[in-house]
């Protein structure tokens, strides 16, 4: 039994099922089709807080909290291209506290690249992407500092959170910075929920840039995800009849069902073997 | 498309390939026999990559300080911090490996002892340019080199209780019962080795297990007398302040304000506003209570109660986020493998 570190046919077929989707409506959404995707209040919200931050003429804040360079990164990269074109489209002032030193080159492009998309490219500063220290709580006084010099107007919390998201919120709520968050984290969506005005939960956040800019590839990428985790769904419900069945069959002394997993966990790639 | 942007698709798709297939492919093709060495190359780029870190950052705060530009104090402080830390940890490492390097002389012939001892046993005679070397030999070459180790371990302890003032030396126990193991194990050590030296050429198993031994024993007590020692000199002192004293002094001043903020968010988030909030302020009730001894004298149910809260709807909740949540990392993944950008980042 290889266990799932390396994979396994049943594995390599799941992610055919997951990518095919996928690859399937991008061709469709680049071909111009119009794709639904559901409202999502704290997506709606950042157009409201990017306007707030040029009324009251105070900075936006936008951290990508402990996340690396992982493919959570590039969700937020894309909401933040969108913030920084509008920052600087109303001239708004923009601050990315970062983490992680790798990170912060890619962040330098993008905002880079959503000024020069704007028109605007004079207006970047370099010095908006903040480095303050790869140490966690080190990083959250820094930020919790930042946002009070500066009384930023709007904080955006997107991508990876531990223990620190709730000092990162509190610091924004304690100065009444409305606050968009976006957690992968589940144990941290709670503190966001309690101090923050809005909260995407989960994959929301990789469906936030896709809703926001209604680019073919992001919404074809959304759409084929959605269809590919009904697969998942239709697994789990087969596995928690299966088990419902085994456990009454124990019981009456029927013959139980094979475990659906089972051929997950097949690592003979001659496919003889059944488990 | 450009020549950079080709360059870089190019690069990430080979990387995504390289690692996809060393991901699919059965381990029997032997696919990942090198990823080993690869994995080292990472490391070896993540080195550099430090390396070109502490250079820029060396440069933008030291051109801040040089030219007095705005936020030149805090910078004077990272540089000041960088450099303290730089040092005393370099000469912690290195008192560290010398500390090591005493001991792996004491272990080596341990190891050479317990190797005749097991050559012996199996009728393993081993030969070194033509010359073979019967236990006896052995025994020979290693009681030559055991002699001026234990005259060498008589030096390094005077020097090394020397470098401890005599009131530390008084007050302090670990100190105190390290070298009196110490002691007592080179005695044991040499009294072995005066009875080796009287049997000659005659080779006992017994009495080179013995010596093993008594040399293991020698070994941890050298260890814990050198970092005992240590433990009293400057060096120590400075690192201990800056990493315990500073560091993990400050992390943990940051990690209590948690306990203020959870009560002032659980307090914005138990106002009771709708049917939602209501159901979420029992459930955490519920919990609470459960948690804690008065809970158990309402009701021996509670803990019961918090336990189903906590490992079924909460858990399946976090499950079903966690699902979802890796399922569009994963396609998203695929994108970025195959480049298969937004308009934004082409």
């Amino acid at each position: 039994m290889g266990g799932f570190e390396h994979a396994t046919p049943g594995i390599l077929v799941l992610i055919c099922l997951l990518i095919g989707p996928v690859l399937y409506y991008i061709r469709i959404a680049r071909q111009g089709r119009d794709l639904y995707v559901r409202r999502i209040a704290g997506v709606d919200a950042i157009d409201e807080a990017t306007g707030r931050s040029a009324e009251l003429g105070r900075p936006i804040s936008f951290s990508t909290g402990l996340t690396s360079i992982t493919p959570a990164l590039y969700a937020c990269l894309g909401v933040l291209f969108y913030v920084a074109r509008k920052a600087a489209r109303y001239n708004s002032k923009l601050l990315v506290p970062q983490n992680d030193p790798q990170v912060v080159a890619v962040v330098e492009d993008t905002l880079r690249d959503a000024y020069r998309t704007e028109g605007k490219p004079e207006l970047f500063d370099s010095r908006s992407v903040v480095f303050l220290s790869e140490d966690q709580f080190a990083f959250a006084a820094g930020y919790m500092g930042m946002v009070q010099r500066e009384q930023v107007a709007t904080a955006f919390l997107f991508g990876v959170f531990a223990a620190e998201s709730l000092m990162l919120a509190e610091a924004g709520q304690q100065i009444g910075a409305m606050q968009v968050a976006a957690s992968l984290t589940p144990e941290q969506v709670p503190y966001f929920i309690c101090t923050c005005d809005y909260t995407l939960i989960g994959e929301e956040l990789y469906g936030a840039a896709a809703y926001l800019t209604r680019e073919p590839i992001q919404l074809g990428s959304l759409y084929g995800q959605d269809r590919a985790k009904l697969v998942f769904v239709i697994l789990i419900v087969v596995g928690v009849g299966i088990a419902t069945y085994n456990s009454f069959a124990a019981v009456y002394g029927m013959a139980p069902l094979p475990n659906i997993t089972e051929w997950i966990r097949v690592t003979d790639w001659s496919f003889s073997a059944a488990g | 498309m450009s020549i950079r942007s080709l360059l870089i698709r190019g690069v990430t798709f080979l990387g995504g390939v390289y690692f996809f297939l060393k991901f699919v492919l059965p381990e029997s093709t032997g696919f990942a026999t090198y990823h080993e060495q690869i994995s080292d190359g990472f490391v070896l780029v993540g080195a550099m990559a430090l390396a070109l870190g502490l250079i820029n950052l060396l440069m933008v705060h030291g051109g801040k300080v040089l030219y007095r530009r705005k936020g030149w104090a805090p910078s004077v402080a990272l540089l000041v911090g960088l450099i303290a830390m730089m040092v005393v940890t370099s000469l912690d490492w290195r008192e560290t490996r010398k500390i090591s390097a005493s001991v792996q002389r004491i272990t080596t012939l341990k190891d050479f002892a317990d190797r005749i001892v097991l050559d012996a046993s199996k009728g393993i005679v081993p030969e070194i340019a033509g010359e073979k070397l019967p236990p006896t030999v052995r025994k020979r070459y290693l009681l030559d080199a055991l002699r001026p180790l234990a005259s060498d371990l008589h030096t390094e302890r005077q020097t090394l209780l020397l470098v401890v003032a005599e009131d530390s030396r008084a007050s302090n126990l670990t100190l105190q019962r390290f070298n009196n193991e110490f002691s007592s194990a080179l005695a044991d050590t040499e009294r072995l080795l005066a009875l080796e030296e009287k049997q000659g050429e005659d080779f006992e198993p017994s009495g080179l297990q013995q010596l093993s031994q008594a040399l293991s024993t020698l070994g941890v007590s050298f260890r814990g007398l050198s970092t005992a020692v240590y433990g009293e000199s400057l060096v120590k002192h400075l690192y201990s302040f800056l990493f315990e004293g500073l560091f993990i002094s400050l992390g943990a001043a940051m990690f209590s304000l948690l306990g203020f903020y959870i009560s002032a968010a659980a307090y914005r988030a138990f106002r009771v506003k709708s049917v939602e909030s209501v159901l979420m302020m029992t459930a955490a009730l519920f919990v609470m209570l459960g948690q804690i001894p008065f809970g158990l004298w309402i009701s021996e149910s509670l803990p019961e109660i918090r336990l189903w809260l906590l490992e079924v709807p909460s858990a399946g909740a976090a499950q079903a986020i966690d699902m979802g949540a890796s399922l569009a990392g994963l396609v998203m993944a695929f994108r970025m493998w195959l480049s298969i950008e937004s308009e934004s980042f082409k």
